[in-house]
């Protein structure tokens, strides 16, 4: 009680100093909030790449095409334990790129029975995942709140661009299943069956040439997968492997696609940190004058509470507490207006963008928690002043 | 019965290459229950001698025991301690904390000492001692002098400390207040058999002492009883 009486005794000092921890733990909570959207989305590709290989064309090729027989050699490699064609088109053809956080939308085509060997694992929220059945679609959360579908529903895909040439091709699929929130890659995509994608691959073969491939003899990736429990490292051994005895194709180790992931979100932690070095300057000088300030003015006070018998731990703990509590009425409050701004922005994000803020347990505790040290730490030095008065000469001081 | 005995006690201070004797080589005892009044000229070394006894200052030599405890051994969190519980202060600017209201100064010393009686009661009780039941709300800025300084001497015997030092206790208020501060203090003296020591140039209230001592130059120029012997 004593304690707030003391915070309120100086008004607008000590708003001033609060609204420095504020300002420093808003601009913490929102850029952590970025950072951690981009390396949500991030975990979801070290999960999914750390799980299998991904094996294309080999250098020099320039189209991403191989042929399905491929997959056979493949699993021929000893420690394969399963291989999948995969195709990949783009949702939107034609669209123009916008500065976004997230991935463009997405149509993948592959073998249902593919979902249970990674370890990012799909399930849906509505309907059920793919069966194999030709003409259905399983959307991402993203993709499927920006086509406002449900189950049942039918989607044009891939989308017709407004100012499509007429012999643009698209083709009906019914949603058989909308997914999960993932925060990462799915969200915007739509996944649908391999003959599916094989057709949809055929539509975008130029003219000259579609008649004459058969597009249920092409691949355009191959996802090799090693037995459950198979680590990077042996991953990357059985890439090496892959490479050595199948020619013409390229695989490659999943650890310099994890790595590359891992170096992303590097920058994004460095983003955070550097918020939270700007919340330490800012808040924590402030928090450091308050205090010493406090500690001139209560000089007499100091000196009066050792006579009654306050030790210096006593004295050091009363003026902790206060510098403490500053900080951490500060987080709270400069915390609370981060999550509103993230609130508001993720709100007002158009269907179909990917949101830019993520608010994790992970982030609420270290806005609070870095608050609360940071007043903890600031206080330490105005305490230890206080607290090793003379309280003769505190005492009698003018 | 010896409350309280200093030996030699000796406190220096250097301001420069000068050494400040503002104590030099006091020896006396102060039984238990006495009103003992330190009179002397500004610089003879009361308050110095008061800020010892207080526990507040550390002696250059000499000894001084409280209730046959050599307070030379004593860690400075054991001082504070014996601070808390055995002595009660009461100064000439009264020192009490603007933020806290009348009850929350008096209960002030009670945070720091571990008690299991009810605080609260007894402040209340003690206001009631020193007439300020009316103003336990009220903030120091809201009290005459006189009331304030009440409310220290509630204060300083919150902890029913066995000493009570006073510095100037009536330097900031006029006659008539320091009249009942003066009768206030006899009262506690006689009724809880409580030490008093008081430091002051006031002779008025040095008169109502049973004991002056006389210091000069850190040195006891005169101790006489002049009153009453000490009830206990």
């Amino acid at each position: 009680m004593e304690m707030l009486r003391n915070i309120a005794r100086r008004k607008l000092r000590s708003v001033l100093t609060i609204s420095g921890i504020v300002i420093g733990i808003l601009a913490l909570t929102t850029m952590g909030a970025i950072a951690e959207n981009f390396n949500a989305l991030l975990d979801g590709g070290v999960k999914f790449y750390s799980s299998n290989i991904l094996v294309g064309p080999p250098d020099g090729q320039s189209a991403s095409l191989l042929p399905t027989s491929k997959i056979d050699e493949i699993k021929q490699v000893h420690g394969v334990a399963a291989a999948f064609p995969g195709y990949q088109f783009p949702a939107k053809p034609g669209a123009v790129s916008v500065v976004s956080f997230g991935l463009p939308d997405e149509i993948l085509a592959g073998d249902p029975a593919e979902n249970d060997w990674g370890q990012l694992k799909l399930t849906t929220s509505a309907g059920h995942y793919l069966t194999g059945a030709a003409g259905e679609v399983v959307l991402g959360d993203t993709i499927d709140k920006e086509f406002h579908k449900k189950v049942g529903d039918t989607i044009e895909l891939p989308v017709r661009p407004s100012d499509a040439k007429p012999d643009f091709v698209n083709h009906t699929f019914t949603v058989a299943g909308i997914l999960n929130v993932t925060r990462t890659a799915p969200d915007t995509f739509a996944y649908i069956n391999i003959a599916d994608g094989q057709m949809l691959l055929k539509d975008s073969l130029p003219i000259a040439i579609r008649s004459q491939i058969d597009t249920s003899q092409i691949t355009e990736a191959i996802d090799v997968y090693g037995a459950r429990g198979t680590s990077i490292s042996q991953l990357d051994a059985l890439a090496d492997r892959i490479n050595a005895q199948v020619t013409g194709v390229k695989a490659i180790r999943p650890s310099v696609i994890v790595n590359s992931f891992k170096s992303g979100g590097a920058i994004f932690t460095a983003i955070t940190t550097a918020a939270a070095l700007l919340a330490l300057i800012i808040g924590g000088l402030s928090v450091v004058n308050t205090m010493f300030m406090a500690v001139a003015e209560r000089v007499r006070e100091i000196g009066l509470k050792k006579a009654v018998g306050a030790t210096t731990r006593n004295i050091m703990g009363e003026f902790l507490l206060e510098a403490t509590f500053i900080g951490a009425l500060g987080g709270v409050i400069g915390y609370g207006l981060g999550v509103l701004i993230t609130v508001i922005a993720n709100g007002t994000t158009p269907p179909g963008q990917s949101t830019l803020f993520l608010i994790t347990i992970r982030l609420t505790a270290l806005s609070l928690g870095f608050a609360i040290a940071l007043g903890a730490v600031a206080g330490i030095l105005p305490a230890w002043r206080a607290a090793t008065l003379d309280p003769v000469t505190a005492l009698r001081n003018e | 019965m010896v409350a309280i005995r200093l030996e030699e006690l000796c406190k220096y201070y250097k301001r420069g290459s000068e050494i400040i004797r503002a104590l030099d080589g006091v020896t006396l005892d102060i039984d238990r229950g006495e009103f003992v009044a330190v009179v002397g000229r500004s610089g003879s070394g009361k308050t110095t001698m008061l800020d010892l006894i207080g526990l507040l200052l550390r002696p250059t030599s000499g000894r001084l025991i409280i209730d046959d405890v050599d307070t030379a051994k004593l860690s400075d969190a054991d001082r504070a301690h014996m601070r808390a519980l055995k002595v009660g202060f009461v100064f000439q600017e009264y020192n009490l904390l603007p933020g806290l209201n009348v009850l929350e100064n008096v209960m002030l010393p009670l945070r720091y000492v571990k008690k299991t009686d009810d605080g609260r009661a007894h402040a209340l009780e003690l206001l009631e001692r020193v007439d300020l039941t009316d103003r336990i709300k009220h903030r120091p800025s809201e009290l005459s002098g006189g009331q304030q300084q009440r409310v220290a001497i509630a204060r300083s015997m919150i902890n029913r400390p066995s000493l009570i030092l006073l510095d100037e206790p009536t330097g900031a208020v006029d006659t008539e207040t320091a009249e009942q501060l003066v009768a206030l203090l006899k009262r506690l003296n006689r009724e809880d058999q409580v030490t008093i020591i008081v430091v002051t140039h006031d002779l008025d209230l040095a008169a109502h002492a049973s004991r002056q001592i006389r210091l000069k130059d850190g040195k006891v120029l005169a101790d006489e009883r002049v009153g009453a012997v000490p009830v206990a």
